[in-house]
């Protein structure tokens, strides 16, 4: 679905990432982890063609247009209520105004916002502006949906519910996902993968675990299944092993 | 039911009550020289004449005519040069010293100028007036522009939005709110470029009016006029917020 080869990334300067290889089978959930300013959220802005890499491809099976993008803020147009957010994709698709409202509508419904169409974004709370972020992705019936740290800023409660409702979305509609994520317990509850980036700068896939625990799932269920914690235990040790370079320290003379 | 007395307005209502009381008193006993400071019953006597007798509103009319004619001119123009300015580079590298250079001073120092150049009629008026407001209109629209929040650009992108969607969407609204922040300022600056035009050189206009009662000594008059034009322009400041809440309805919620 999505190959990622040789990628380097950098502004100027020493590169970020270096020599990225990463491949996301169709109907795969693939979770990237990694220490923070280790490129994560570059690897999926080189994807969606907003950051141009230095070096190496990008091949999808897939056109742009049916690739999702959630970012990690909630930021929507604050001018637009919230049916219009949602249906300002649809538009630029060209669909028709009333049919794209209708459509908007309907996906607010889904992400459980009936009613909310003609709120804007200032009234809304937090995890309901996440909602809307969701369905103005889902409403392009994206196959393959990248997302950047996408509950970072919910509260437990509200991020458990929304994980677990786009699950059951991924589960239902055979999405491909790729997942940037800082949160190991997230990464397992709902991925496939979990690819682990080093620490940057010139950060590499350091490796790569296949999460052994069947789906579709519950993201409070998978926390209890066994091959949880010990993979939790492992995903720990390999990131406290990518702490960043002590500064050298001068040589202590003896 | 000791509320009213603790409300903002009725409390201000009464110190003006006051205040206009003892300025009445003292001018009637003799403490203030009513030539200087007359009263405010021979005030508003003035000013009722004044409205009452058809003189005011010529005047009244050539100024709104020319402050709302430069505040026009004046927001086409600041927002035509600061998109210019914020979208090419060449035109910002050239526009940015002499709007800094215009801004930095009283802009209505030109106002000799102007009648120099364009006589005593509307022309010089507008233009004064057009000055003072493009110079604010054009930083509005220079740093909307260019602060601009790039989450919402990312945002249309990958939603598939070009250039045109982009402007639509992002641009054109996120402007209008940073202009419309200046709308306010805009409009007293319309009024005093007029007013000023008008009272360096003209033949009609609350300026000329002013301009007429000062070198007259006429101290009511001239008080008459400031608080005729303070009313004006309060008004015009009413208009302004109805306009911004209006088109910012998203803001006030």
């Amino acid at each position: 679905m999505l190959r990622v080869s040789g990628m380097t990334v950098g502004y100027g300067g020493e590169p970020v990432l270096e020599s990225i290889d990463l491949d996301v089978a169709a109907g795969e959930f693939a979770t990237l982890i990694g220490p923070s300013g280790s490129g994560k959220t570059s690897i999926l802005r080189v994807v969606t063609g907003l950051l141009e890499p230095l070096r190496g491809t990008v091949d999808l099976d897939v056109g742009v247009r049916d690739v999702g993008f959630l970012f990690q803020d909630d930021a929507l147009l604050p001018w637009r209520t919230a049916r219009q957010n949602v249906a300002l994709g649809l538009r630029i698709r060209e669909v028709a105004p009333a049919a794209a409202d209708e459509q908007a509508e309907h996906w607010l419904t889904v992400l459980g916002l009936a009613g909310y169409g003609d709120r804007y974004p200032g009234q809304l709370s937090g995890g309901q502006r996440k909602r809307v972020a969701i369905a103005q992705v889902l409403a392009l019936r994206p196959r393959l949906l990248l997302m950047d740290e996408p509950f970072a800023a919910l509260d437990a409660i509200v991020r458990t519910r929304i994980t677990q409702e786009l699950l059951e979305w991924v589960e239902r509609e055979r999405l491909t996902v790729l997942l940037v994520t800082h949160d190991l317990e997230e990464a397992i509850s709902a991925s496939d993968i979990v690819h682990v980036l080093g620490q940057g700068p010139r950060a590499a896939i350091r490796a790569s675990h296949r999460v052994e625990i069947p789906r579709p799932r519950r993201v409070l269920e998978a926390r209890g299944h066994p091959a949880f914690g010990p993979l939790l235990q492992r995903l720990w040790d390999e990131l406290a092993a990518e702490r960043p370079p002590a500064p050298s320290a001068e040589p202590v003379e003896s | 039911m000791k509320g009213w007395r603790r409300s903002p307005p009725v409390r201000r209502g009464v110190a003006l009550l006051l205040l206009l009381g003892v300025w009445e008193a003292a001018s009637r006993v003799g403490v203030l020289d009513p030539f200087y400071a007359p009263p405010p019953s021979a005030v508003g006597e003035v000013m009722f004449t004044l409205a009452a007798g058809g003189d005011l509103w010529p005047h009244l009319g050539a100024t709104a005519a020319a402050a709302f004619a430069g505040l026009l001119v004046g927001l086409v123009l600041g927002i035509a040069l600061g998109f210019a300015a914020a979208l090419v580079p060449l035109v910002a590298d050239l526009l940015e010293p002499v709007m800094i250079l215009l801004n930095a001073i009283p802009r209505v120092i030109l106002a000799p100028l102007f009648v120099i150049w364009l006589g005593i009629g509307l022309a010089s008026k507008l233009a004064l007036a057009t000055i003072l407001v493009a110079v604010l209109i054009f930083f509005a629209v220079f740093n909307g522009v260019r602060e601009v929040d790039r989450r919402l650009v990312e945002r249309v992108r990958t939603l598939g939005g070009g250039r045109r969607i982009l402007v639509r969407e992002v641009y054109v609204p996120s402007v209008t709110s940073w202009v419309l922040g200046s709308f306010k300022v805009a409009v007293g600056f319309a009024f005093t470029g007029a007013v000023v035009g008008e009272f360096v050189a003209s033949s009609r206009g609350l300026g000329y009016l002013l301009q007429f009662a000062q070198s007259t000594y006429n101290a009511a008059l001239t008080i008459a006029l400031i608080l005729i034009i303070m009313s004006v322009v309060l008004l015009l400041f009413a208009c302004a917020e109805r306009i911004e809440r209006r088109l910012l309805r998203w803001r006030y919620l």
